[in-house]
């Protein structure tokens, strides 16, 4: 199996200790600055300045490689096909019948790279230092309605059980000569329905069953619903969250009010 | 929070349970049958198939919710985090599409088809336009993309509709839910 089901680390960092409310609208706001930035030198400023959380994050070396893995390969691939597709700018340095590179554009398709750099990494400061728990939580307390966060829990806890089932019912199915090693990416896609029909069959009778154990536990006998931690604002949150407010605000004023080119 | 939703507002135990569990089955599908191939994105998958049976089989909101949320999740999970809110929309619009066009009062092959085609454009097209205009990949990249969701949609549709029919034959008493 490939991937991770759950990318929380447990550690006691400042990161860790943040109200997760914080951390999401951080994350929101650190992927708009990524769009508001268009200078290559301020691009790497945030994605060092990114790389650095999470480092004090404290995730191990495996994970933030796998959470980085695919990004690298794209962040490599738009610097080599931008030059091909954007012709505008002078020097031109190479002409070959239609296709033409020039230097600007080289530098252009650098600078989205760094950009598309700093958004994927963003993400994983608040997969790495947020519990799927405290997550589903917090979102709730952004406005989610509680029965669709109650789905979310559900859906995560059973992830990984769906997993495991899937690898189950494709061994027994193997074990009856399914060929799911074959080359052909059609034909091999058409086995698979061999072994989704009893996974889908069984977490339909998963849902049976826990719809009748959520309604043994009173589920929506209480308009609202109470919780055994609750989550607060501390003062530390409330700097963290003005920093990265001021983190926005500034660049988007210098550039949007004051038209600075940044 | 604002103003507490009334207990008759609350989907009903069977909803929440079935949303938990399609989402959880998008989600591990995805992850399951991975195959490293599409360019930006970085993987093939069959995830498709789930978005398109829940739409089929139990109407657009399903397949909207447990479309867009576990594909969405299986995305995070499995290192292209930053695609996460793409495909929140892309797979949402699909199920949504696809659960609506499957309703209509048609031919039941052409229905299912229609669903399948209208639903998968809208997420080729919904990639395509956000990796071409907000993630600024450029054209290059994100025609590459494209073509690999097109492959996508039209694996995922065949095992979708299969699986919808077969499904519905194993388990009859899905209809009631």
């Amino acid at each position: 199996m490939t991937g991770f089901v759950d990318f929380y680390t447990e550690a006691d960092t400042f990161l860790h200790r943040m109200d997760p409310r914080v951390k999401i609208v951080a994350v929101l706001l650190l992927s708009l600055l990524a769009f508001i930035l268009t200078n290559l030198l301020y691009l790497l400023v945030l994605l060092a300045f990114i790389m650095l959380l999470v480092y004090l994050s404290r995730a191990t070396f495996s994970r933030t490689m796998f959470a980085l893995k695919f990004v690298l390969r794209l962040m490599v691939l738009i610097v080599v096909l931008w030059p091909l597709f954007d012709r505008s700018g002078t020097p031109v340095l190479a002409s070959l019948g239609p296709i033409s590179i020039s230097e600007p554009a080289i530098w252009r398709g650098i600078a989205s790279a760094v950009r598309v750099g700093c958004l994927a990494s963003v993400w994983y400061i608040l997969m790495f230092t947020t519990s799927q728990r405290d997550l589903v939580r917090a979102l709730v307390k952004l406005g989610l309605r509680f029965d669709f966060g109650l789905a979310l829990s559900i859906s995560l806890r059973f992830f990984p059980t769906f997993l495991a089932t899937i690898e189950s019912i494709t061994d027994a199915q193997r074990a009856r000569g399914l060929d799911l090693e074959r080359r052909g990416l059609i034909k091999r896609s058409r086995n698979y329905v061999a072994v989704l029909v009893p996974a889908v069959v069984s977490a339909l009778k998963t849902a049976d069953t826990l719809s009748l154990a959520l309604e043994s536990r009173a589920y929506g006998a209480r308009p609202d619903r109470t919780y055994l931690r609750q989550i607060r604002m501390r003062p530390s949150d409330y700097v963290a969250f003005a920093g990265v407010v001021a983190m926005l605000a500034i660049p988007a004023v210098a550039r949007f009010v004051f038209l600075v080119d940044i | 929070m604002t103003s507490s939703p009334r207990k008759s507002e609350f989907v009903s135990p069977r909803t929440v349970a079935l949303y938990g569990t399609l989402t959880a089955l998008t989600a591990a599908i995805t992850m399951a049958t991975f195959v490293p191939f599409a360019p930006t994105k970085g993987y093939f998958n069959i995830g498709d198939s789930m978005v398109f049976f829940s739409a089929i089989t139990f109407g657009l909101r399903t397949g909207a919710i447990c479309g867009g949320i576990g594909s969405a999740a299986a995305d995070i999970l499995l290192g292209s985090g930053y695609f996460a809110p793409y495909t929140l929309v892309a797979k949402g619009l699909e199920g949504l599409v696809s659960g609506a066009v499957s309703r209509r009062k048609i031919d039941k092959l052409w229905r299912t088809a229609l669903a399948i085609g209208c639903g998968g454009a809208c997420m080729v097209a919904t990639y395509f336009f956000s990796e071409l205009l907000i993630l600024n990949v450029g054209f290059g990249a994100a025609a590459l993309e494209a073509v690999g969701n097109t492959i996508q949609v039209i694996v995922g549709g065949t095992i979708g509709a299969l699986l919808s029919y077969y499904v519905q034959k194993s388990y009859p008493t899905i209809a009631r839910q």
